[in-house]
């Protein structure tokens, strides 16, 4: 009886029950319920500023939007992640919270969505995108694959280039810090050699003496290649 | 609720244009980095190119369509969850003559270039579901008083407060939401008949000529979808299933009692009042991304029931049926982005009879028919290179049905011919908008718009029967745009 006393004053201070204008206020008051019982939903979070949410959980509510929920991104402007290594994964991570990484798109898109991320977290994302499973790409013409083929089999001998199964293996799968190459989009490929090549955005790394002698011709090759990376 | 409505005097705008270009200079002064951008930039901590296609502002990319999906929610809060906005520009009108030969009146500022508006913005995430829109806009010129000088004024401008959640694992991705706002289609994540977030500063048509930053010339008429404003209430839901099937459905009223202040600062007689307040709006789009690219189609449609004379709410009424259909595509790699955006609405507005029935003891006259159409076509292509240079063409074209007393000439208080009358008895009227546009800095765009008319009020020439033909309403419009 006290409740329905009190739910009467309530109505009234909001005009409701004067006019037919009852639905909106009453939709309202239900839908901040139902938000403020929510308030810390970590099982569905995109905080990216809360230690408590679990990787796998930004994983598909945050990272998901561009590298896609399994790591196969669509867009080539996004990385796949499916497969990468994990030690890789987690230190591209750790150099773009420490503005370490600074090519355009690092600083563009991955320097914000790390820079609260703890150690944990970081480990559980690069965990999480290693075990996915990489999915083929899209081809490209015989032309490229096979010049492609021959970089990345033999490098440039004559640009004293070498090959890149050297660091990356026989299957362009990786190895701990050299990331998995096999089946990544030919474009963000080009751009990140480019970056090697033209600019200090990606230190610490033997790429910037590996790429500093080749063409955009042979970096597209071997990114073709490598996109379509036929198995046999 | 007490208004809390503030109107300032703004004979002369200079101090106002200082205010503006001290904005700018301090946005200047900025270093380049993926911090010092507005609000939901400082939450995600990206640039702008993340979320707006080729950085151009508002136009999402899909991870920005995500971003608003899924209720502003993604990233950390900030601090201070403010941004601001500010525009200053300038038209010039091809031909003043015929008019009243009193260019404040008909083409107000013409040729001088002005601080025009300002904007706050608030929100951003708010809980792990939880996000708000909220934008409140300073007009420089929003009104002119009897003795020409202008009245500046602030009022609330979109909002949308939002709740979502996402169910997604590796078989499926569904996002659900509820949105409470102020103006169908703000809602929308795709930027093809949106006014409010098409472009910045308004793409055509002009929602108040000569002010919000657009240029003078309005065209005679807009399906009701376009001509809302932040006036009303919506509580929406939607659903986005697998980035593929988009569905939404809302309810419009009025703007008042507890929800007055989504309409703030606004005139009670700039305010289109809606009868009931279960005026539906509906919106279907299906997406798909592939590669670099990115396409919907998709229909929407409002209905809505508005008093004739408003601000009155009783007596005769009008009833809109808007339906739309509209497609965007959009093609971004680094350095380039392309998009291109398509809508079209047809409108019938049907008359309570004291409208047009000559017959009726309360006739008014206001329409020789009992219903009309009114068709609405927008096309837009853009390109843009390095997020910074970028260039586009649109096309805008209104094709009504034929009322004698809907459109007419009309001469203004002194009798003169006004520029904007109507002989032929038709909204008619075609546009063809190239615009250049420079954005140096992620914070400042500056842009120059033609508006180049090829038919105005169903004519190429004598559309007044003054003399006055389409192409004397072609104007120049430039902009300065910019945010922290």
């Amino acid at each position: 009886m006290k409740r329905a006393i009190q739910l009467k004053t309530y109505l009234s201070i909001l005009h409701i029950g004067s006019d037919r204008t009852w639905w909106m206020p009453m939709a309202v008051t239900m839908l901040s319920s139902v938000a403020l019982s929510a308030c810390s939903n970590v099982e569905r979070s995109r905080d990216l500023g809360n230690p408590n949410v679990p990787a796998s959980v930004t994983a598909v509510q945050v990272c998901s939007a561009c590298h896609g929920k399994d790591g196969n991104s669509i867009s080539p402007n996004f990385p796949r992640l499916a497969g990468q290594q994990s030690a890789y994964l987690a230190a591209q991570l750790e150099n773009f919270r420490s503005h370490q990484r600074a090519d355009p798109e690092g600083f563009e898109y991955m320097w914000g969505i790390s820079r609260k991320l703890t150690d944990d977290q970081i480990k559980g994302l690069a965990e999480y995108f290693s075990k996915q499973i990489p999915q083929s790409n899209a081809p490209v013409d015989a032309q490229q694959l096979a010049a492609g083929k021959a970089i990345f089999e033999k490098g440039v001998p004559a640009k004293e280039t070498p090959p890149c199964i050297a660091c990356h293996g026989q299957k362009a799968e990786g190895l701990a810090t050299f990331p998995r190459l096999a089946n990544q989009h030919q474009d963000y490929l080009i751009k990140q050699l480019s970056v090697f090549r033209d600019t200090e955005g990606r230190p610490g790394t033997p790429m910037k003496q590996v790429t500093h002698l080749l063409d955009q011709q042979e970096m597209k090759a071997v990114a073709g290649y490598l996109q379509a990376f036929p198995q046999n | 609720m007490q208004s809390l409505k503030r109107t300032n005097r703004c004979g002369s705008a200079s101090t106002a244009g200082l205010i503006f270009f001290f904005l700018v200079f301090l946005v200047q002064l900025l270093p380049l980095n993926a911090q010092a951008i507005p609000l939901f930039a400082r939450q995600t901590g990206q640039n702008c190119v993340a979320c707006h296609a080729g950085g151009q502002f508002p136009e999402l990319t899909s991870y920005g369509r995500m971003f608003k999906l899924t209720g502003y929610t993604m990233g950390s809060r900030v601090e201070i969850p403010l941004a601001f906005m500010a525009t200053a520009s300038g038209s010039s009108v091809s031909s003043k003559t015929p008019g009243t030969g009193d260019t404040n009146a008909d083409f107000p500022q013409n040729g001088l270039m002005h601080f025009t508006t300002a904007s706050i913005f608030a929100g951003g995430k708010i809980t792990d579901n939880i996000g708000l829109f909220g934008q409140w806009t300073y007009n420089a010129y929003k009104q002119q008083d009897p003795d020409g000088s202008w009245a500046g004024h602030s009022g609330s401008d979109q909002f949308d407060l939002r709740y979502a959640d996402r169910f997604i694992d590796q078989n499926q991705d569904l996002i659900v939401g509820a949105s409470l706002n102020n103006n169908p289609g703000v809602t929308d994540v795709w930027n093809t008949f949106n006014s409010a977030f098409q472009s910045v500063p308004s793409y055509v048509p002009a929602s108040n000529p000569g002010g919000n930053g657009g240029p003078f010339v309005n065209v005679p008429a807009t399906p009701i979808l376009l001509q809302m404003g932040p006036t009303s209430t919506g509580l929406n839901a939607y659903v986005y299933w697998n980035n593929m099937i988009y569905a939404e459905f809302g309810a419009y009223q009025t703007s008042n009692r507890m929800f007055s202040f989504l309409s703030q600062g606004i005139p009670d007689s700039d305010m289109p009042k809606l009868k009931g307040n279960l005026n539906p709006y509906w919106r279907l789009a299906l997406n798909h991304d592939w590669g670099a690219n990115s396409a919907m189609v998709g229909l929407f449609g409002m209905n809505a029931e508005i008093y004739a004379n408003s601000p009155v709410t009783s007596g005769p009424t009008t009833r809109y049926r808007d339906v739309g259909v509209d497609a965007q595509y959009q093609y971004i790699l680094d350095p380039h982005t392309i998009s291109a955006q398509f809508s079209y609405i047809r409108e019938n507005q049907n008359y309570s009879d004291e409208l047009w029935d000559a017959t009726n003891p309360n006739y008014t006259g206001n329409f020789a028919n009992s219903s009309n159409t009114l068709d609405f076509l927008r096309l837009k292509a853009t390109y843009v290179y390095q997020a910074k240079y970028g260039a586009s063409l649109g096309y805008a074209a209104v094709k009504g049905s034929a009322d004698t007393l809907a459109y007419t000439s009309s001469p203004d208080s002194n009798g003169s011919p006004v520029p904007f009358g109507n002989t032929g008895s038709t909204p008619n009227t075609r546009i063809w908008i190239p615009e250049v546009f420079w954005t140096p800095i992620q914070n400042i765009r500056v842009g120059l718009q033609y508006y180049k008319f090829t038919q105005f009020s169903g004519s190429t020439t004598n559309y007044d029967g003054n003399g006055r033909n389409a192409s004397d309403n072609n104007t120049v419009f430039f902009y300065v745009w910019g945010a922290y």
